[in-house]
């Protein structure tokens, strides 16, 4: 697990989907680029994410790393924002057998993981479907 | 510039080594090598490591080994791309000796995985992709790949049985193989029956957590005048990036750097790919087989498991694959994988292949992969004209 000194500079990412959008050309980038992909330009500014995308694949872990064995076996989203961004994101209150791709899917805040030693408890993005 | 040949390779078996440290690995490999080739000194040592410093606490690696050789005051040093080390390591050694700056280099790779538990070599190997996105959303390398094998079955209407064809072949010429980790051979119904790491990669698709160090010897046109015998020359070494993670690339299984690096290689050496005489590609999971296949152009996209469940790739088939069992017959020892390819296609060209020998072997290509298609090195192998 990341340690609590880039935990706490991630916040807004983690919390609200914080990403960048480029001055010059509009386009937008999760995880944050500094250089935009698409036109060169190193003016990028931070810029929320919309909370809401569709599940194109998804997997059911059996085998995590340490620090995720509390809540193993989870399922694991690549999701599609509706601008296009893509993430991984474990997708929850869902029945991993009957989970279809396609669906819509939106942000949640959700308790990641918890540092045993340091007594840390790590929040950040996962998915649930729409109702 | 120079030529690069190889003068000699050197390798453990791949396996538990449980008696022997990361140190002890490196020294074996590397004292193999300079044994086959005692006319050259090391005027240069380069190691290719993966998590040494997760796996055994240790960094340094090239003064490390250096130190335990007797090779004092030459420049030593590791170098890193994940899974890809051990071809990153080869291209630097290449470079050297085309930029005249030296005459023998030594490339060692390494891993030691075996000594500690299995959820940290999960993190581990996790460090290969982000950090702050793809480790913190609680991913692991495997479910990376299961991700692409899921969006690849589904986007070809591939079936289970066929993508089993890849560990099944791994198996099947690792038997044959002094320094494989497997020699038994397996059938698809063992794959199907193996259990679930991540949906839908099962245990049996993916290659083994193990130990392991190859190295090589290479020599420069001036060097390689004081050795008698076949010399095999690297016509090419090329190295590319993709986009980092695959999940921000515009189509989340295209293998660019793997498409990269090979056409380079190829241009340089002046090859077509059809010329090649077998192929060594990294099948750390059935998926990344498969998609190695297509991306290098050998099968048309969609067709690799096909191809390889109907024998093409076999030892005696039309283009022999894996021809020592691959990462996962051979198995994967992750930053020396890449040193291992290269060595095994020395051998098959120096006729030194044994029981996997490819007959009339001249020319091969190695390809090895840094995360999912992140960071790839291509070699091209051609025995001297």
């Amino acid at each position: 697990m990341i340690n609590p000194v880039s935990y706490w500079r991630l916040k807004d990412r983690y919390f609200n989907l914080v990403g960048t959008k480029c001055k010059k050309c509009g386009a937008e980038w999760f995880p944050p680029m500094r250089v935009c992909r698409k036109c060169g330009s190193q003016e990028m500014l931070d810029h929320q994410m919309p909370h809401k995308g569709k599940l194109l694949a998804h997997t059911l872990m059996k085998e995590t790393s340490e620090e995720f064995k509390a809540s193993s076996p989870y399922v694991l989203g690549l999701v599609e924002l509706e601008n296009g961004q893509r993430l991984l994101a474990q997708i929850v209150d869902v029945d991993a057998t009957g989970l279809q791709d396609g669906i819509e899917v939106r942000l949640t805040l959700r308790k990641m993981a918890e540092d045993s030693k340091k007594g840390t408890i790590y929040y950040g993005f996962k998915f649930t479907p729409l109702p | 510039m120079s030529k690069v040949f190889i003068a000699s390779a050197g390798l453990t078996p791949v396996g538990e080594h449980w008696r022997k440290s990361l140190l002890d690995l490196m020294v074996e490999a590397s004292l193999s090598a300079m044994n086959q080739a005692p006319e050259l000194i090391p005027d240069r040592v380069i190691v290719g490591n993966m998590f040494s410093a997760v796996g055994s606490n240790q960094e340094q690696l090239g003064a490390y080994l250096a130190n335990q050789l007797n090779l004092i005051g030459v420049p030593a040093y590791k170098v890193e791309a994940a899974c890809g080390s051990g071809g990153a390591a080869i291209h630097n050694g290449y470079l050297a000796i085309r930029a005249g700056e030296s005459e023998a280099v030594l490339v060692c790779g390494v891993e030691k995985m075996k000594d500690i538990d299995v959820g940290k070599v999960t993190a581990a190997l996790a460090m290969a992709d982000s950090a702050e996105y793809t480790q913190f959303a609680g991913a692991t390398f495997v479910s990376l790949n299961a991700l692409t094998h899921a969006l690849y079955m589904k986007k070809y209407g591939v079936s289970k049985e066929d993508m089993a064809g890849f560990p099944v072949l791994g198996h099947r010429n690792a038997a044959l193989s002094k320094h494989a980790m497997f020699k038994k051979p397996i059938t698809v119904e063992d794959v199907l029956r193996s259990p679930i790491i991540s949906d839908p990669i099962r245990l049996m698709d993916s290659s083994p957590v193990c130990d392991g160090a190859a190295a090589l010897l290479l020599v420069s046109e001036e060097g390689a005048k004081r050795m008698d015998g076949p010399l095999v020359e690297i016509a090419a070494s090329e190295v590319a990036a993709n986009i980092f993670t695959f999940y921000e690339r515009p189509d989340p299984l295209d293998y660019l750097a793997t498409r990269a690096a090979s056409k380079r290689a190829l241009e340089k050496a002046g090859y077509k790919l059809s010329q090649m005489d077998f192929m060594e590609t990294h099948d750390a999971f059935s998926i990344t087989g498969a998609l190695a296949l297509e991306t290098l152009g050998v099968c048309k996209p969609g067709e690799a498991p096909h191809d390889v469940s109907a024998g093409r790739f076999n030892l005696d088939g039309e283009l022999p694959l894996n021809t020592f069992g691959g990462l996962k017959g051979r198995g994967h020892p992750v930053g020396a994988t890449g040193v291992y390819q290269v060595a095994e296609a020395y051998m098959q060209i120096a006729g030194r292949a044994e029981k996997n020998q490819v007959r009339g072997a001249k020319v091969g290509l190695t390809h090895n992969m840094g995360g999912v298609d992140t960071t790839t090195s291509v070699h091209i192998l051609r025995r001297e004209a």
